[in-house]
């Protein structure tokens, strides 16, 4: 029963966490994602940056998701470390795995 | 521009009908039929039956394809399938077998039973259950729609590129598989997801994760596995979709693409798919095992241990599927040996098994049976794999019947007989009847004789140079007589399976409710009533160790105590949007594979509208009251 009345508290929660910071995170990320389109399409930088910078793009983005959408930052629990943990190690060794066996 | 005329007409139409404009007589008298009721259904009970005949329907399609292709390869030289039609067939086949048969079958099963297990009252996001639900069946739908228009896919259910690409399967067959199964794997993860927070979140008071029944154990792995599993799929498919349908070049080696990427991706996805597929099947049996052996599970937290180690390495070992790519005598080693790993885990599994029923009480209906015929078999799948993880012993093996008969050793020695067990098992609580223990022995033994003569024969046409995926081979050369063995045994199963059909029609028509408790159980869906009222519980149940239900009969009390006292019940209200969701992402896809461009906007538009419609849906549920409870006690 323990669910049921912690879900009713909840939307006290939600309120104290203000709408900008979502909207913020929200148009940032598009803007990530527009620039990651504009570094391959025109030659803004020379071509040598423009991976580690799409990469360095993406790991802003991945954080904003996890931090103001995903809640990382609420409350500490393990599920959250174990399961992020994991899922770091699955992308790690697929992503050596294609890039190191082609 | 017709077309797209046609279109908006059709939407308006059926807008006006959904939002009772047009006529609210219709939607009115719509919303009492019972197939509304069933459409809307946000209860998991019914989401997971939906899941579970949908199941067996794509089943006995699939099985339909498979006799089919050993119809061809009865006689040498035969021309009933060939060519293009027996490369569909066996796509079909395999295409089906996993992804529309063995996970809408686990799907059901998981639905109907680990809520109840963990007791709660429904999945910890309905709605999402019941989207997960219609997604997989509009993808299945349209991924079978190529029989009818224009062509199946054909490029095998691995669907290795340049043979996937436009150039070499032109036509739209491909693209039935990458948009069918891109629908159905995002209905796929959204249930993971699902299954994940319900198992972490929703457990009733006393039910510690050391305490859940194995079932649930192997259905959270598995959910885990899915969660990280399927988005290389997504990406795979995505990436396909963008070579087949807008001209990309991400798998054209010719444009600097790379061939061995959709590889790569497919079997990041493929082997813990197949993990996906055979670790709940472990969990009915290690559920079955340990009731009808009236013995605790012998060796729980091993087999906990076992399960979890199971899914960390299956992310580990995709390269033995590529062994004879090419990559070189160091990456095949270490795959190799990561390979052979997952024999221990598996292994004490297995022994786990032996040791429960060693000293036990035991009885023998139809669920045990298939649980004791799963043994072997699945040993015997087990082992053929070690022999296809020595890399130099793969070169010989690989692309050969010899594959074919070990991934169906384990895929239905695993997956399909523990899915027929648990069917026998669950179905008084899935259904309220029971099925017949007389046709279910004939089912199990035309079944399972049939299963060891279909595919023991196979290592031997594969020992014997018989190269899988092929529509015919040469006679006088020694395989005549194999294949005809192996038709034989197709075809008993087929007769196995249209038993167990006539089996359930049976059961349907039966009017005898069944008890609450048949199999004397031990966990806690066997302590709700039969039916299984929609609320599960009037109250939730108070969980004192592993076997709970089983430790409150040798208390002596005949229910399990209440966690809590008499009150009112919160319940999800039934949606119509999930369904109207899935039908625009259909359609969407459908536009996409026809090349019309304005179907697949509008499909996608619709499909936002929708989604539109889910964020400003306000309904927050019903209470059932205490006196509703009572009233249907008194009445019961």
């Amino acid at each position: 029963m323990a669910d049921q009345s912690t879900s009713n508290t909840q939307p006290t929660e939600y309120k104290s966490e203000s709408k900008m910071k979502h909207i913020v995170s929200f148009v940032a990320m598009i803007l990530l994602t527009v620039a990651a389109f504009v570094l391959v399409l025109r030659d803004v930088v020379p071509v040598a940056w423009v991976l580690p910078l799409m990469l360095g793009f993406a790991v802003i983005q991945v954080l904003l998701q996890l931090f103001t959408f995903m809640h990382l930052d609420q409350k500490g629990s393990l599920y959250y470390i174990l399961f992020i943990a994991f899922g770091v190690m699955v992308a790690v060794i697929s992503a050596a795995g294609i890039i190191f066996m082609p | 521009m017709g077309t797209l005329l046609i279109m908006i007409v059709f939407g308006l139409f059926f807008a006006a009908i959904f939002t009772g404009g047009y006529n609210n007589t219709l939607i009115q008298r719509a919303r009492k039929t019972t197939a509304w009721d069933w459409l809307t259904s946000v209860d998991h009970k019914k989401i997971g039956v939906m899941y579970f005949m949908a199941g067996i329907f794509y089943f006995v399609v699939g099985g339909l394809e498979a006799l089919f292709m050993r119809y061809q390869l009865l006689v040498p030289g035969n021309d009933a399938f060939v060519g293009r039609t027996f490369n569909e067939l066996l796509t079909m086949h395999g295409t089906t077998m996993i992804f529309f048969a063995a996970m809408p079958l686990i799907f059901g099963l998981i639905n109907v039973v680990m809520p109840l297990q963990i007791g709660a009252r429904d999945v910890a996001f309905p709605f999402l259950n019941s989207l997960g639900f219609w997604l997989f069946f509009f993808g299945a739908l349209l991924t079978n729609m190529g029989w009818i228009f224009g062509g199946a896919p054909d490029a095998g259910w691995t669907s290795y590129v340049q043979l996937a690409l436009n150039e070499y399967s032109p036509g739209p067959g491909v693209d039935y598989y990458v948009l069918g199964l891109q629908i159905a794997g995002a209905g796929t993860t959204m249930s993971g997801i699902n299954f994940l927070v319900t198992i972490l979140n929703m457990r009733t008071k006393g039910m510690s994760l050391l305490r859940m029944p194995m079932f649930t154990w192997t259905s959270l792995i598995t959910s885990v596995l899915i969660i990280f599993a399927m988005p290389p799929l997504t990406i795979a498919l995505l990436l396909l979709m963008m070579d087949r349908l807008f001209g990309a070049n991400f798998f054209d080696h010719v444009m600097g693409g790379s061939a061995v990427l959709w590889e790569h991706l497919f079997w990041i996805f493929g082997h813990p798919e197949v993990y996906i597929v055979v670790l709940p099947a472990f969990g009915i049996m290690s559920d079955i095992f340990s009731t009808f052996s009236k013995k605790k599970l012998f060796g729980y937290n091993s087999m906990v241990f076992a399960t979890s180690l199971i899914g960390f390495l299956g992310f580990m070992v995709w390269v033995h599927h590529m062994f004879t790519v090419g990559l070189g005598p160091v990456s095949n080693s270490i795959f190799a040996i990561a390979t052979m790993l997952i024999a221990i885990p598996t292994g004490i599994k297995v022994f786990n098994w032996l040791f429960t029923m060693w000293g036990g009480e035991l009885t023998f209906p139809v669920a045990m049976k298939w649980a004791i015929g799963f043994i072997p078999t699945f040993v015997i799948g087990g082992m053929t794999g070690i022999m296809l993880a020595a890399p130099p012993a793969d070169f010989q093996y690989q692309d050969s019947y010899f594959v074919v008969a070990h991934f169906h050793y384990v895929l239905i020695g695993g997956t399909v007989f523990a899915l027929l067990a648990g069917a026998y098992y669950w179905w008084p609580k899935m259904f309220g009847k029971m099925l017949s223990e007389r046709l279910g022995n004939w089912h199990f033994w035309l079944f399972f004789i049939g299963f060891h003569l279909t595919f023991f024969p196979q290592h031997f046409l594969g020992l014997f140079g018989m190269p899988r995926r092929v529509f015919t081979y040469e006679p006088n050369v020694g395989l005549e007589y194999i294949n005809q063995v192996s038709t034989f045994g197709a075809i008993l199963m087929g007769i196995g399976t249209i038993i167990f059909a006539w089996n359930m029609i049976q059961s349907f028509r039966s009017k005898k409710i069944a008890a609450a408790d048949p199999w004397d159980g031990r966990s806690l869906e066997w302590a709700t009533e039969t039916p299984v009222p929609f609320y599960n519980f009037a109250q939730l149940p108070e969980v004192r160790g592993v076997d709970a239900f089983w430790l409150e009969k040798q208390a002596g009390n005949k229910q399990m105590t209440p966690a809590e006292p008499l009150g009112k019940i919160h319940m999800p209200s039934g949606s119509h949007i999930p369904f109207l969701m899935s039908i625009a992402l259909f359609v969407g896809g459908w536009g996409l594979i026809a090349r019309s461009w304005q179907i697949g906007v509008m499909g996608l538009l619709a499909f936002g509208v929708t989604m539109f419609m889910r964020s400003f849906d306000r309904d927050h549920g019903f209470y059932v009251k205490p006196k509703e409870l009572l009233d249907k006690e008194a009445k019961s």
